[in-house]
Formats: structure tokens, sequence, C-alpha cells
């Protein structure tokens, strides 16, 4: 018989133990993968935006806006394909509450043509364009409130109240999908120039930020930077950033949060290591005198620490393998779907990571053998006499 | 009944293994415990800052200050309203302005946004909580403002002394940092109301107008006056109400997040207590077998050995609880998401707190315990005393 022969052998003595052994490390595998997964699917929006998008945004706040003149500046600018912009309505369903969705009034010319991973069906996005009301929906939010082509939904603002003795009433002409992850299929997008024409005269075209596509991604940077000397002289300065760090800039609002989410998921791997370190302990401590007949037969102390070092790591692989076995299902089955359709705008894409996935098993496999480590070199350290005498 | 120092006795005879499993639950507890702890010092720290004798005022449909827009000749008709307390300069009304600009958060990537008010010369009469704790108050109608407390250094230019811009060439020096009894003001900064309406673009109107009523009581009928006026188009809230509202969503995302990944610990630390009160079982047969002999019952065995258990997931829950009021010097700074900018909490215990987390832990050692207590209740004596 093998030494890792012997080591798995050794696992079937205490079934019982073996068994909850496993299922500890399972639970920690299972949680451990949940908590990187929601750090992920924070980040995933900023790791999959687009690099070749550019986004120009007033300096000093959000919540200010910039002449619509710029536009035209900016897609004169150098290397720049295609520019569009946006402003956020703010809009909220009386229906629905506590439904958040973000809502944007978007250029009808350009919009879909530089987010071009949102999809509209092309009899739908033309009836949109003839619609002077109409708006084009997410999936995930049509789905989430029971909306369809055709029907027609009054939205209320507390940016733009709507002009006396009207209301904001819009026609759902289309309803888009995503050919990329990080998309959010929870949007309200509706034509800019039916808010602009509703708006008093002094608030009249300004827009939110401006989107652009450059020729050549590895120069974001530089366009950026030209993009912001170009509007530095006028009243109003802007601050351009590629769509990766504008994304990456949300994160900063809640790095407390996601800091906090990672410490956790060390500390279940702690708790983990315990348990495992326990089990370990325990089975030594029960054969130690089968440690001695070892080592009077002629197996060298390395032997006996390397044999109850495999054994801890046999156990935290076949934990490890249970416990992602669940944590797919869970996650995107269950969790995940959830958290998509209700929590769109926060979760885009709550998927496992295959790179978090491999994070925890070899987490699992050094922290067993860590965690065996005391008990396997107080074993070889045993004078084989004294082992003997030992009973447990 | 078998006495429980047997038990006690029992578990420092282990100590190692005594204290890794203790450990486990203490993790558990002490995530509960800090989870809970935020969410309570979220709710304390915006509902400090409401108080149930002053009404907010905001445009009607906006659910914060920073979307709302009232035009200042409004502020004095509202003043005059029924119910308004005055004293010998006139009303008690502030109307202030609320921006957020993007500074640089120091010690993580990016930009995150940081609450301005504008506040007029009254502004600090109408809080009389609100004082200058370091530096000195700003002149009126200057570039000088002051930072709260807890965002002080958090953010680029922040600090006392330092400056930065609200928009080209118009740079604001902090002069000075206030406190405000641990409210969400200590996460703002103070300006001059017009020199940062001037640099918004926001000349002529304010963001919301508080009014301190003559008695909390009096709230139902300015209200009443208020929205009765429908040209105004504005709303009133009590500022209470209206704090708490801005809390909830924040706290019960950190409450929900925190008992999640409570829950799941809890499974993992519970099987680390059952393989361990197994083994205690398992290593103790002959006593239990004694035990049994010396006539105590099945029942007090199994109490026993849940006692056991208990006592051991108490006793990580106590260094659990320990660990977390350790957090509470801790500032958790985070985006409020109602207001859309940071502000920085603390970690607040409660005796509720503290209880429910050792409830929870002594939920834990009791089913960790129970599979254990009920194999070592089920020895045969004649045949533990054989082994």
């Amino acid at each position: 018989m093998t030494l890792f022969g012997l080591a798995a052998r050794n696992l079937t003595r205490n079934k019982a133990r073996t068994a909850l052994t496993v299922l500890g490390v399972a639970v920690a595998v299972v949680t451990f993968v949940f908590l990187r997964t929601i750090v992920s699917a924070w980040t995933v929006a900023a790791d999959f935006a687009a690099k070749d998008r550019i986004v120009t945004r007033h300096k000093i706040t959000f919540i200010m806006t910039l002449p619509k003149r710029y536009v035209d500046d900016v897609r004169a600018a150098e290397g720049v394909r295609r520019a569009t912009f946006a402003s956020w309505f703010g809009g909220r369903d009386p229906a629905h509450e506590t439904e958040f969705f973000g809502t944007f009034g978007v250029d009808t010319d350009s919009y879909f043509d530089v987010y071009d991973e949102m999809v509209v069906p092309a009899e739908q996005f033309e009836a949109w364009k003839q619609d002077r009301a109409g708006a084009i929906v997410g999936d995930v939010l049509a789905q989430k409130l029971g909306w369809k082509v055709g029907d027609r939904v009054t939205l209320e603002s507390g940016i733009f109240p709507a002009p006396p003795g009207q209301t904001w009433t819009f026609t759902i002409d289309g309803i888009y999908t995503a050919t990329a992850k990080s998309v959010d299929r929870s949007t309200f997008h509706f034509h800019w120039a039916y808010l602009n024409d509703a708006l008093p005269e002094r608030a009249r075209d300004q827009v939110g930020w401006i989107v652009s596509r450059i020729e050549d991604p590895s120069r974001s940077a530089d366009r950026s930077r030209a993009l912001d000397d170009l509007f530095d002289p006028r009243d109003v300065q802007t601050l351009s950033q590629d769509e990766r760090s504008f994304n990456a800039s949300f994160l900063a609002g809640i790095s407390a949060v996601l800091r906090a989410i990672d410490i956790v998921s060390l500390a279940i791997l702690a708790v983990m290591g315990l348990v495992l370190g326990n089990t370990i302990a325990m089975g030594v401590r029960e054969r130690t005198s089968e440690y001695g007949v070892l080592r009077a037969i002629g197996f060298l102390p390395g032997a006996i620490a390397g044999f109850i070092v495999a054994e801890a790591v046999l156990l935290g692989v076949v934990g490890g393998a249970l416990g992602l076995a669940v944590a797919y299902p869970f996650v995107e089955g269950g969790v995940g779907r959830w958290l998509e359709e209700n929590m769109g705008s926060m979760f885009p894409y709550f998927r496992v990571m295959t790179s978090d996935a491999l994070m925890a098993l070899a987490a699992v496999v050094a922290l067993a053998a860590a965690s065996s480590l005391v008990p396997a070199l107080g074993a070889a350290r045993l004078r084989v006499t004294e082992a003997l005498r030992r009973v447990a | 009944m078998i006495p429980i120092r047997y038990n006690l006795r029992s578990l420092a005879v282990r100590k190692a293994t005594t204290f890794a499993t203790a450990f486990g639950i203490a993790l558990v507890v002490f995530v509960l415990a800090a989870a809970l702890m935020l969410a309570e010092g979220i709710a304390r720290t915006l509902g400090a800052s409401g108080r149930s004798d002053v009404a907010i005022v905001l445009r009607k449909g906006s659910e914060n200050e920073l979307s709302s827009g009232i035009d200042d000749p409004q502020v004095s008709l509202v003043a005059a309203m029924p119910g308004v307390a005055a004293d010998a300069s006139g009303p008690l009304v502030t109307g202030e302005v609320v921006v957020v600009t993007a500074l640089e958060k120091l010690g993580a990537v990016g930009l995150s946004n940081v609450q301005l008010r504008g506040v007029p010369a009254n502004g600090f009469a109408f809080r009389p909580a609100a004082r200058v704790v370091e530096g000195r108050a700003p002149k009126p109608g200057t570039d000088e403002a002051l930072v709260g407390v807890r965002i002080r250094g958090r953010f680029r230019g922040t600090d006392l002394g330092q400056s930065f811009d609200l928009r080209k060439g118009r740079p604001i020096t902090i002069v000075g940092v206030f406190a405000d009894d641990g409210s969400s003001h200590e996460s703002e900064i103070w300006c001059d109301l017009d020199t940062l309406r001037t640099a918004f673009g926001r000349e002529g109107t304010v963001s919301a107008i508080r009014v301190r009523l003559t008695a909390p009581s009096a709230f139902e009928g300015f209200q009443t006056t208020l929205e009765a006026d429908k040209r105004l188009g504005l709303a009133a809230s009590r500022e209470s109400s209206y704090y708490e509202k801005q809390s909830s969503g924040t706290s019960t995302f950190i409450k929900a997040l925190g008992g999640a990944v409570a829950v799941f610990f809890a499974l993992g630390a519970m099987i680390g207590a059952t393989i361990t009160m197994y083994a205690a079982v398992a290593n103790r047969t002959r006593e239990i077998g004694t035990l049994r002999a010396l006539g105590f019952s099945r029942a007090s065995i199994l109490a026993s050995f849940v006692l056991e258990s208990v006592a051991l997931a108490l006793g990580g829950g106590l260094l659990g609880v320990a660990g977390a009021l350790a957090m509470r010097g801790v500032r958790f700074s985070m985006m409020n998401f109602a207001s859309w900018s940071e502000v920085v909490f603390t970690f607040e215990p409660t005796a509720s707190i503290v209880t429910t987390a050792l409830v929870f832990a002594g939920g834990m050692g009791l089913l960790g315990g129970i599979l254990p207590a009920v194999r070592a209740a089920g020895i045969s004596p004649t045949a533990a005393m054989r082994a």
C-alpha cells in the first residue's frame, strides 16, 4: 500500500468526522465563492467596459450639465469616431415606488450606435425613431414591471417636474437585450429632444454627459486629456475618462464595503482552517501509538509528517470540490438569478468567475496543508518508545 | 443533574481544541455583531441629523436636497406660515443649497462625491449642536469654508488650511473644522451660501428650507398650510422622518449582507462545534458509562453535553463580541445610496445587539451539540465500562 493510499484509508476510519469536516470545508468554499462573486460582480462593469469609449462630464460634479454645443466640438475632435450624449432623468414609476432603474434622455440618432452592445430589433428601433414620446427599455426591467411593446407608462421625476398640466408619459416602442455581460438590462431610454422641448427656455440645450468612441483604444488617455484641454478655457470645464476609469470611480464610493467583504472572505477561510486543523489534530492524537509502530518498523519522521499532510490535503480537495459543485448552481441559479432580476442596476452580471473558483480551491489546499503542519511536525518529532507507551 | 463544573473542566483539559472551536464561533459572532453595529451607526448618524421640531421643505417630488430646487422668494413665504418659531431676530428659518463635488479619495482609487452645503449666516444659530472645534469660523461672503470633523483629510484638499477648487479659478479654503453631535453634517463641507450658489450657477434658488417649529406637534398644521398652496409646489417632512428614510436603504443593505454572511459562517462554525463534541463524547465513553452507573439518567447526560457545547459557544461568542466592541473607534466611510455622497459612519454597540450576538452563539452551540449529546445519552453503561 502506498503512503497516499494509507492516508486515504485513514479518512474512512471515523466516517462521521470525515463527513462533517468535508461538509464544513464545502460550506466555507460556498461562502467564499459567494463573497468573492459579490466583489467581482461589482467590479465586472469596470472590467468589461469598452476601452475605446470615453465619457466626458462636468469637471466638478455629476449634478451639473454641459452645454449641448460641446457635443459638436467632441465630434470634431481628432481621433473621435462617433459621439453621443445623454441626460439623467431621475424618473420613477409611481405604480412601482420602490423599484429603482436608470432613466436617460438619449440622442436618437447616435446613442445605440455608440452603445452597440445594446441590441434592439430593427423594426422596433424604427418605430421608436418615429415616435417622439417613445421609449426603449431593458428586457429585465420590462419583465419585472410587466411592460410590453405598445404599453404606455407615466413616470415622475424630482429633477424635471412635468410642465404644468402635463405628465411625462411614454410609449414602450422597443425592448433591448445585451451582447455583453456588463450591460445593465434594467434601464429606460427615451428621446433627449422630448425632454429638452418641454423645459423652460433657460434650462434647454444641456446634456448630462457626452460619450465618444475613439479610433485607437490604446490612446484613450491622450484623447481624454485633449478633450479636457479643449474645454479648459471655456466657461464649463470637463472631466474625461475612459469608461473603465469612469466605472471604477463609482467603486471608490463603496471601497470600504468591498474591503470589508474581502476581509470577511478571509475570515471564513480562517474558520475553515480551524475546523480542518482541529480534525487532523484529533486524528493524530488518537493514532499516536500507530505512528510509533510505523516509526518502529522503519518509516522516517518525514514520511510520518508527509502522510498526515497528505491526509489533510485529500480532505481539503474533496471538501473543496464538493463546495464548488454546490457553489455554481447556488450562486448562478439561485441567488445570482434573483440579484440580476431584482438588483440589476447594481449586479448586472452575477456569475462565478473561474479565477475565484480556482482561488477557492487553491486556498483550501494551502490551508489544509498549513493547518496539518503543527500536528504533523508534532507526530514526526515523537520518540518511538514514548509514542508506543502513549494511550489515546 | 451533573454539575456544570464537570463540563467546564472537561473543556479546559483540551485547551487547543476548545480554543480552535471557540475561535471559529468568535469570528462568526464578530461578523454578525459588527454588521449590526454598523447598521445601528448608520441609523444613528442619520438619526442625529434630524429633529422632530424641525420641518424640511423640498420641491414636491424630490426625494432629497440634491434634486430639489426652490426659488428664493418662497423662503420668506414659508417663514411666515403658522407654526414657525421665531426669536428676537425673526423667524427661525434657513434656506440652504446642497451640491456634491467629486474629490479624490485618499487611500482609494478614483473620485468620490462629497456633499457641499451653502449655509446662510444664521446656519449655526439654527443648529445649536453645531460648533467649530478647531480653527475658526469663516468670514461671511468669502471663499472660506468649514469641514466636518468626520471627513476632514479623507479627500484631497479637505484638511485644515488646505484648499480645493469649486470651479476653475474659484478655490475655497478650509479655515475650520466643525462638529455636530455625530450627525451626517459632519461628513459635509459648509461654505458660504452665495459663494457656493455662484460657483454652481444656482443663483436665486436654494435646495431646501428648514424651519424650527414652535413645538413638534405644530408640524401637521404647518404641513397642511404649506401643501394646500398648490402654486408653491412644495412638500414638507419632519426632519427626523426625512433622515430616517435616507438611512433605511443603506442600513438595510448592510444588515442583509451581514446577516446572510453570518448565517453561512454559522453553518461552518456549527459543524466545527459538532466535530469537537463528537470527539469529546468518544474520548469520554468510559466516564459517561461511569456516570450512568452512578445513577445519572440519560436525560441528564444529554443535558450535560448540550450544556457543554453551549458553554463552549458562549465563550466564543464573548470573544467575538469583545472583538466587535473594539471596532468602536473605527470609522467606516461609504456612499450613502440616498444622497450619492460619502458619509462616514461609526460602529455603535447597543445592549440588544450584544444580546442578539450571544443568543446567536448559544444557538450555534445548542444545534451543534445536540447530535453528539444524543449519542452520549445512548451509551450503555455496561458496554462503556468494559471499553
